[in-house]
């Protein structure tokens, strides 16, 4: 007999795959972080590291925690999950409360999510319950590799794909999709998708309207040498695309999804001849109140305002304004490989 | 009543894929999916006679005799026979020479007693009889078969693309005897990267996509090469690349090589010529064009 709970979980995991144009495809999760947090877990449970009645402490800003509050439930493991106040919304918070979630909230009155002082809270929690189990979300390699599972679908769906379009937060949905599907096409194209003022790939740290993707710590789960390109979204074109998925689409999604599907557009009509695939992290009913709503929306600084139809490129990396879209040709490099050839070109210029 | 019964089982290339795979309970099995060959095969006799005795010629054909055995015990005979095996399938690199015995063998039993056993069925007995077997008792039909259990891990729901193989082996190839190689083990990432070489197959085979074929046998062949390395599989590679091939296919456990053509493309006697004679000249050996799913035209 299959287990049942497996099937469920397994099932909430995948994407369901639209096709946006005719060499571009998108996989829509519902949440795709249950993916690397059921294997995770899974492994864990296997090695012995986790066992029922254990308790679960992550830091994290809503979809990977909620991905283990799902399965907390279900399996009967305690969960205590560290988060920022910018980060988390109440009607969330609730959700998790309601899954039995323990939720520790750090305040972040510049809103960059405050990623250092969470970890000293999951430090601190961890000294007082040694025994308690820490998934690592943004360095434990089976982040990555869970997504084997998305790279499959993504095969056994279109066959060969040419380019990869994905957000990265931490690093293991685009690597680890990436690393697996050029394993087998030696010359996928890898675009990563981020957003101003996250260091992950360059820019210096600052507050970040547009969230889901993007970070104030380095993960490592990111692979930059894996990177072809790098696409900084703003908050704005992001919002607009995800009323533009929804409205010409029927697509709702959140806004991560739509910066992806936004440079996944480009780079499909960019490269006709290929196809691109796109990552599409989480549905849009924890954005109803903000993103989907007019009125929110009006509410924001400069909100109407005239947006790019195109990415910017930019020859240094630095950052820009929310309703700004950039671009730089990453080449597979290492971050200390760009940071020191930017460093030598500011050398050369002054 | 028959007395006689002859049976039939094809030989192959070794394999497209072999590694580790999730059965739909989640459970990992060892696998592979079998190219299989027509042109090579085993020819299996069975004579019924009354006494319990069963006679095998040539009689270093044990497991064929086994298989005999078995047999005769899943349709609940006691009596015994003698069985002929004639084959024209080279022992030993990779060819399935063992199964297509053992298989032939299952089939002659199962025909003297007018009996026509499924595919499943087969598979179950040949790997009783030899531990680990491989998915020719499926002939055609493109399957992931977990060798060492007999049970199909995935239907694929069809057969391979139309194909051109250019085989050939490492010079000097000696016989491998399969059952005595260590068993792989293979670490995480190899085990989710087999995921997507899964995959690829099930599309090439819904699609009939010459080209996703080549890049899965190309992607297993790589990841044997920690396991039973192929000397120069990296430059058989290029030669490949170089001629717009699909891919490079290996025997996991035997010495065969092989390029696979979409049997489609355009100049590929030119370009599988230009094939054979490149790894002639590096030193490869028994070069040989096997048309694949093709009907037989002329090419």
């Amino acid at each position: 007999m299959v287990a049942l709970d497996d099937v469920y979980f397994r099932a909430l995991e995948t994407p369901r795959m639209v096709s946006l144009s005719p060499n571009l495809l998108g996989a829509a999760f519902p949440l795709m972080k249950l993916m690397p947090a059921r294997y995770i877990l899974d492994r864990a449970a296997a090695d012995g590291a986790l066992k029922t009645g254990m308790r679960i402490v992550e830091t994290t800003s809503g979809t990977f925690g909620m991905a283990l509050a799902l399965l907390s439930a279900a399996r009967g493991y305690r969960l205590t999950l560290v988060s920022a106040s910018s980060l988390i919304d109440a009607k969330y918070g609730a959700r998790l409360n309601g899954l039995g979630a323990q939720t520790v909230i750090i305040e972040d009155h510049e809103g960059n999510g405050d990623q250092l002082r969470r970890l000293q809270r999951l430090e601190h929690i961890r000294r007082e319950d040694p025994d308690c189990f820490w998934p690592r979300q943004y360095d434990n390699p089976g982040n990555a590799l869970a997504y084997a599972r998305l790279a499959e679908q993504l095969v056994r769906t279109v066959g060969k794909i040419d380019c990869l379009v994905g957000c990265v937060g931490s690093g293991g949905s685009l690597c680890g999709t990436g690393t697996f599907l050029r394993a087998v096409f030696p010359h996928l194209v890898v675009i990563a998708v981020d957003t101003h003022h996250s260091i992950l790939f360059g820019q210096p740290a600052g507050k970040r309207l547009l969230r889901g993707l993007g970070n104030s710590i380095l993960p490592g789960n990111l692979r930059h040498e894996l990177v072809d390109e790098v696409h900084w979204v703003g908050a704005y074109p992001a919002f607009s695309e995800a009323r533009r998925l929804l409205r010409e689409h029927g697509i709702f999604q959140g806004p991560t999804s739509a910066a992806a599907a936004l440079v996944g557009r480009w780079a499909a009509s960019a490269r006709p001849g290929a196809r691109v695939a796109i990552i599409m992290p989480d549905e849009g009913h924890r954005y109803a109140d903000t993103v989907f709503d007019d009125v929110w929306l009006a509410s924001l600084p400069g909100w109407p305002c005239p947006l790019p139809s195109e990415p910017r490129l930019l020859t240094a990396i630095e950052p820009a304004s929310d309703a700004d879209w950039t671009r730089f040709i990453w080449g597979r490099r290492s971050l200390d490989q760009i940071v020191h050839a930017e460093f030598k070109k500011e050398g050369h210029s002054h | 009543m028959p007395r006689i019964g002859i049976g039939t089982a094809i030989g192959h290339h070794g394999e497209l894929l072999q590694g580790v795979f999730e059965d739909r309970n989640g459970r990992l099995h060892r696998g592979l999916v079998t190219l299989p060959l027509t042109k090579l095969a085993s020819k299996a006799t069975f004579t019924r006679t009354t006494s319990t005795a069963l006679i095998v010629y040539p009689d270093d054909k044990a497991k064929a005799g086994l298989a005999a055995r078995k047999t005769l015990d899943q349709l609940d005979v006691h009596k015994g026979g003698v069985l002929h095996i004639e084959s024209d399938i080279p022992i030993g690199h990779g060819y399935g020479s063992s199964t297509a015995d053992v298989v032939a063998a299952i089939r002659a039993v199962a025909a003297a007693h007018t009996v026509q056993l499924l595919p499943s069925r087969i598979s179950q007995l040949a790997v009783a009889a030899e531990q680990a077997s491989d998915a020719i008792a499926f002939d055609g039909q493109a399957v992931l078969f977990a060798q060492r259990e007999g049970v199909v891990l995935e239907d694929f729901g069809g057969s391979l693309p139309p194909l051109l193989l250019i085989g050939f082996k490492s010079s000097g190839g000696l016989p491998i005897d399969t059952l005595h190689l260590p068993l792989a083990r293979y670490d995480s990432k190899e085990i989710q990267q087999f995921r997507v070489l899964r995959a690829l197959i099930a599309y090439a085979v819904r699609y009939q996509d010459p080209n996703c074929l080549g890049c899965a046998a190309t992607a297993s062949a790589l990841l044997n090469q920690r396991h039973l390395p192929k000397p120069h599989l990296e430059r058989v590679i290029e030669i490949a690349d170089g001629a717009g091939a699909c891919g490079v296919q290996v025997a996991h456990s035997g010495s065969l090589l092989g390029i696979l053509f979409d049997r489609a493309g355009k100049n590929l006697r030119h370009r599988a010529e230009r094939v054979a004679t490149a790894v002639q000249r590096f030193g490869f050996c028994d070069v040989d064009f096997h048309q694949i799913n093709d009907d037989g035209a002329k090419w």
